[in-house]
């Protein structure tokens, strides 16, 4: 919960000084700006990229992850983490199409069209779970 | 009548709607034949040239896929495959 709300207000600050920080935004992670200092530890959604998603669960991102190790059937000792690209992996578009089809089924949830299209990442793909749990718990 | 070649999009909205029929299936194994058959198919003509014919047998597969979960559905055995019992 706590995590969840301190994202939220990570917004404002980011898109109010969004012309400053554009070129920092690769390098820095420190949001003490406008006065509201974030603390950007523990926090795994304050990444290099400019992404303001919602941190995802470690154990979602685990789980995903071992989906797409099975899917792809990946080698024991190649690294998958959040950050890993399918396309990296070795996944073309079928087996993309195959790995969110098992997340769905994994997680019961369903995902739509455009927004599987848009999954490029394991974190992209459990934030996206995170999302659609979360909504279908609030439902 | 149909599209001169379908997109990528299309293709793998088609492979979507497939795997999303096959899940709907009552009977394991019919349910099972049908993923394995799609991503096989999918697979096989992964690097054709010009796809619209494997599309059009796509699409019309996926007719009878809906229809048959449909009539399947109505006269679902009540006892489970074995297969399905410990997961």
């Amino acid at each position: 919960m706590a995590s969840f709300t301190a994202s939220s207000i990570s917004f404002t600050p980011l898109s109010s000084s969004l012309n400053l920080n554009k070129g920092l935004a690769k390098s820095s992670v420190s949001l003490s700006i406008n006065g509201i200092s974030f603390p950007s530890h523990g926090l795994k959604s304050v990444s290099r990229r400019f992404s303001v998603s919602c941190a995802a669960k470690p154990e979602t991102v685990d789980k995903v992850c071992e989906i797409v190790r099975k899917q792809l059937a990946i080698q024991p000792d190649v690294a998958v983490s959040g950050d890993s690209k399918f396309a990296a992996l070795g996944a073309d578009s079928l087996d993309t199409v195959e790995i969110v089809m098992g997340l769905e089924e994994e997680f019961g949830i369903s995902v739509e069209e455009e927004s599987a299209q848009t999954i490029a990442t394991v974190q992209d793909a459990a934030d996206l779970i995170e999302n659609l749990v979360e909504k279908k718990g609030s439902a | 009548m149909a599209a001169a070649s379908p997109s990528r999009p299309e293709i793998l909205s088609l492979f979507r709607s497939l795997l999303r029929t096959s899940r709907q299936f009552s009977d394991y194994n019919i349910r099972e034949y049908s993923k394995r058959r799609t991503i096989d198919a999918f697979r096989l003509n992964k690097h054709a040239t010009d796809p619209s014919a494997a599309f059009a047998d796509g699409k019309s597969q996926l007719e009878v896929a809906k229809r048959q979960a449909l009539v399947y559905s109505l006269y679902a055995p009540k006892v489970k495959s074995i297969m399905e019992l410990n997961h």
